[in-house]
């Protein structure tokens, strides 16, 4: 599945105004966001777009499966966030569906590692109804232990639609490899054992609940075509009396890693030959810029115009495909590059041509005209990107949700407008080395095939 | 083609909604759609049985180069959408999937100007996209770009139809890629879309459709650079193009595009004339593959298609029924979040390719001779039987029973607001504006909402018993006991299920309708194809 985010994004304007201010609209981002924190710790951002009655509402959680620390209850803020539909005393089973159905929104939502992001997107004469019917849910839940077990089926469902391609398989494998302590060991779907468990787990879903779903960990968005002034008399209204704070839990630091790894998977039907090399990097941070460093790096490595892509897919023909993973994360988590090949032989030479380019890169040897063409296309890419209130809306809840600052976008294609070809360098030269780097090789292995043991 | 990310995988819920079962009344009430006075409500007939053929009424040919502007002044981005009438029918026999390859290597392969690498160079600080995309009957060359960079853009995007470099070595790589997503991709890692690929090849078979859109491994190997350069004159020519131009739009624009394009052949090849479909009712194919679960995909030929005043309340009833990845539909309460047997089952009045990005369908994929199917996303394969004697259940039901007023006036205001976020962004605009002069139909969506404002549970069950025929359905599974499956096709045992927790007497007494539920399977027509073997000519 593609991620929903653009790789790139940046922002012409430097100085951030404060907070409390609204946030003017710039060339590269023209909007203007009003922000206000209620008092239980709620943040409201709103956004104005000229969508000619339609609006997008996004609600970010900062709860993801990096939150889920107790053995056998991985997968919970996945499975958690299917819950969220299941209605409340108020609102049973199935009165969502009518309610919000009835002025035709699309209403989803989806989970990370770090955050779980809630949408509804259509006309702006629902928002009344959205405002009540989702404070609702997010202040008083209420479902039942058979509904319950029912969809801890569907759950299981999604984890075997996903499993048919080799991606799941070789997450769950990297991500073993690569940490031993933290809780980004196990993927967001969960080991496949805690899900097929998790029908017996009801009380621990309304812990859940009542742990994450605070005001506090809680971040709204509305984006589009709306009366600010009446909106948020509803805001205030429905949500002010939500008044949980937001648990605290250790999430186990990963010791340093200072020997390489390797990890391996048998595909047992015909695939490509893949490889995976990734390095334990920095987390997204609102205060440095460490992710704006590996968005470029992903381009400069591995991008449409990098010398590994014109060598390995365009000249040499290796490879099908280049590219990398990396999603930025709340705590230090992996920058990876990643190839699909056409011919097992040619692994190691492929693996070379991408470690060379790393080399290069370290030593100090970086193009600056790149860096400025991939800050160009950061740029304009901003732009081409924001085409709905609801690209908006799921563009800021992400950057919010994972730096933990309703502004954490502007925030991210500030720093992506700074990032230098020393900085870039630099950041090689400290994480991207061989005591570092985790390994993952995959390998059809089916009968004609002559795959590795 | 993009590899997809190893990335924490993003994950939809949905919630529960059904208008089947009486609930307590709302504490809010939404305002009631509004209705115009309904028409005199003719007497249900009987159903009728269904065609056993589809004929080929062609689609209407707009004039060579035909115009399409959607401008508008509050952007600074310009999309062009060149649709040509040329797809996956005009592959010549043996060389299957040369439309989709020569579109790919014209829009990836460099112009005679530039190199792959250099096109890229160039495209890539303006962060310019230019992307093909083949389907049956129509390849649409899309782009956009800021105005900041338009003549430059201007230029390189006709130089990609006007002048592709058309070079072997792109040819070969693009070539393998090609040839791996049938055997990778298609084969080995996609159930849902194996199975609706299957499908595509059961329904239409002997007829242009049959085969998959990317090509058969034989056909794309037998394929020369000759062969593409020929082709691209053939298929790629004026009396074939529409020109979709929107947002930043002046008349200098319109003018310098259609001039360049002017250097297009006038025309090419002749039109492909596509054959009556026989009906294929009853018939199943089984692709065996090792796999956790068993996708299924069901459907026949429709020969109702935009246009066709009994399209809108079809398309209406299947919405009902499942919405594509919408929770509001019927097949998805009753199916999935009442039974917990998978994650997402849904129905379509026409053909559907997702959009990516979005739940909605993909535009200009327009088909002269349209398909309507039911989509059950992957199940256990013990619920295999169980989910597909489900979904049947579930349409038959709509042709014998007329939708409860409740739920009619519910689903009519979903969609009256849901459709509105089909035309959000200039390319869909597009997009529908251009299928409208191919299907006949001007401001379709207009008109869908229109129409929907007039229909009424009668009305559209007395299309439904015309036009809707559960009789007529072929099926096509994904699974690894591909004999186990064939045989409780073949001799049509019950499917006793077994849940996780209590349900409702209600659902239980629908239960004992399904689990015997007589589907309409011809026992002398269940064939097992091994995946490895699909698509190889």
């Amino acid at each position: 599945m593609r991620r929903l985010l653009p790789l790139l994004l940046l922002l012409l304007g430097t100085a951030l105004p404060a907070l409390a201010q609204p946030q003017a609209a710039s060339q590269a981002f023209p909007y203007t966001l009003q922000t206000e924190k209620l008092a239980n710790g709620l943040t409201v951002v709103r956004v104005p777009y000229p969508s000619q009655g339609i609006v997008s509402y996004v609600t970010v959680v900062r709860v993801g499966s990096r939150n889920e620390v107790e053995a056998g209850k991985t997968g919970f803020a996945h499975f958690f966030e299917h819950m969220m539909f299941k209605g409340t005393k108020r609102h049973p089973e199935g009165e969502r569906e009518r309610i919000l159905g009835t002025f035709g929104f699309d209403d989803n939502a989806f989970t990370t590692d770090d955050i779980t992001l809630y949408y509804s997107y259509g006309p702006s004469a629902g928002l009344p109804f959205l405002i009540d019917i989702e404070a609702d849910r997010f202040r008083n839940l209420e479902y039942s232990e058979p509904s319950f077990r029912t969809e801890a089926l569907a759950v299981l469902g999604e984890y075997h639609k996903n499993a048919a391609a080799p991606y799941l398989k070789m997450e769950e494998a990297l991500n073993a490899a690569a940490f031993t302590k933290h809780t980004y060991r196990h993927t967001t779907l969960g080991f496949y054992d805690d899900i097929k468990a998790m029908p017996e787990a009801y009380q621990y879903s309304r812990d859940f609940f009542e742990r994450w779903y605070t005001p506090d960990n809680t971040m709204l968005f509305i984006v589009g075509d709306f009366d600010d002034a009446q909106v948020m008399k509803l805001v205030r209204e429905h949500y002010g009396p939500w008044d949980r704070k937001t648990a605290s839990i250790q999430v186990p630091k990963e010791p340093p890693q200072n020997q390489p790894r390797t990890a391996h998977v048998d595909w047992p039907q015909p695939t490509q030959p893949r490889m995976v090399l990734a390095w334990h990097t920095p987390a997204a941070s609102a205060n440095t810029s460490d992710s704006a460093l590996q968005t470029v790096l992903v381009a400069y490595l591995v991008g449409p115009t990098s010398p590994a892509y014109k060598q390995l897919v365009l000249d040499k023909q290796l490879v099908e495909a280049i590219g990398s993973d990396y999603v930025e994360h709340r705590d230090p988590h992996l920058f990876s590059l990643t190839a699909t090949l056409k011919n097992e032989k040619d692994r190691d030479r492929v693996r070379l041509a991408l470690l060379q380019e790393v080399s290069r890169l370290a030593a100090g040897k970086v193009d600056a005209a790149r860096v400025k063409a991939i800050q160009d296309n950061a740029r304009y890419g901003a732009l081409m990107a924001l085409q709905t209130p609801r690209d908006v809306g799921i563009q800021l809840g992400w950057y919010a949700g994972i730096l933990g600052t309703p502004d954490g976008l502007q925030r991210q294609l500030g720093n992506l407008a700074k990032v230098t070809p020393a900085q870039l360098s630099e950041f090689a030269k400290r994480h991207l080395k061989a005591t570092n780097l985790t390994l993952l090789s995959l390998t059809p292995k089916v009968s004609d095939a002559g795959g590795t043991k | 083609m993009k590899t997809p990310r190893l990335l924490s995988l993003v994950a939809l819920a949905s919630l529960v909604g059904c208008a089947s079962t009486p609930k307590p009344a709302p504490t809010t009430e939404a305002p009631p759609p509004t209705t115009e006075a309904p028409a005199p409500e003719a007497p249900i007939q009987k159903a009728s049985t269904p065609p056993t053929e589809v004929p080929a009424v062609p689609l209407k040919q707009p004039k060579p180069l035909e115009l399409v502007v959607l401008a508008r002044p509050d952007t600074p981005i310009v999309t062009f959408r060149l649709v040509f009438h040329s797809g996956s029918i005009d592959d010549p026999k043996g060389k299957e999937g040369l439309t989709a390859l020569t579109a790919t290597l014209m829009a990836e392969g460099g112009t005679q100007k530039l190199t792959s690498a250099q096109l890229l160079e160039t495209l890539f600080p303006m962060a310019a996209e230019l992307e093909v995309a083949t389907d049956k009957e129509f390849t649409t060359f899309s782009g956009r770009v800021h105005k900041d960079f338009l003549p430059r853009y201007l230029e390189l995007f006709t130089d990609v139809l006007l002048a592709p470099r058309l070079d072997p070595a792109e040819l070969e790589r693009l070539r393998a890629n090609a040839i791996s997503d049938v055997e990778n991709g298609l084969r080995s890692a996609n159930d849902e879309g194996l199975g609706k690929v299957a499908l595509d090849a059961l329904i239409y078979e002997g007829h242009p459709y049959a085969h998959y859109t990317g090509g058969t491994v034989q056909g794309l190997k037998a394929i020369t650079l000759d062969d593409v350069k020929a082709h691209a004159q053939r298929v790629f020519t004026q009396d074939r193009l529409v020109v979709g131009l929107a947002g930043a739009v002046d008349d200098g624009l319109k003018d310098s595009l259609l001039s360049r394009l002017g250097g297009l052949p006038a025309s090419g090849a002749p039109r492909v004339t596509l054959p009556t479909v026989a009906s294929t009712a009853g018939r199943t194919v089984i692709i065996q593959k090792q796999t956790l679960s068993t996708a299924v995909s069901m459907g026949y030929v429709n020969p109702v298609r935009r246009g066709d005043a009994d399209f809108f309340p079809l398309a209406f009833a299947l919405s009902h029924l499942g919405e594509h990845r919408q929770s509001i539909g019927l097949l998805f309460t009753e199916l999935r979040e009442k039974r917990g047997l998978n994650y997402g089952d849904y129905a379509y009045a026409e053909h559907f390719i997702e959009d990516p990005g979005t739940t909605y369908n993909r535009t200009n994929i327009a088909r002269t001779q349209q398909d309507l199917t039911v989509w059950i996303r992957p199940v256990e394969p013990a619920n295999g039987m169980f989910a597909t004697r489900g979904a049947v259940f579930y349409l038959e039901q709509l042709v014998n029973e007329p939708i409860p007023q409740e739920r009619f006036d519910l689903m009519r205001g979903f969609l009256q607001g849901y459709s509105r976020l089909w035309e959000q962004t200039d390319p869909r605009r597009l997009g529908y504006a251009i299928d409208s002069l191919f299907y006949g139909t001007p401001n379709y969506l207009d008109q869908y909402r229109q129409a929907l404002t007039k229909m009424t549970p009668q009305s559209v069950q007395e299309v439904l018993r015309r036009r809707l025929h559960p009789s007529a359905l072929s099926f096509a599974f994904v699974t690894q006991d591909a004999e186990g499956l064939a045989n409780a096709l073949r001799t049509s045992p019950p499917s006793p299920i077994t849940y996780a927790s209590d349900k409702t007497p209600e659902l239980l007494e629908v239960d004992k309708a399904i689990v015997p539920f007589k589907l309409p399977v011809r026992a002398d027509a269940v064939t097992i194809i091994p995946a490895q073997s699909f698509m190889e000519k």
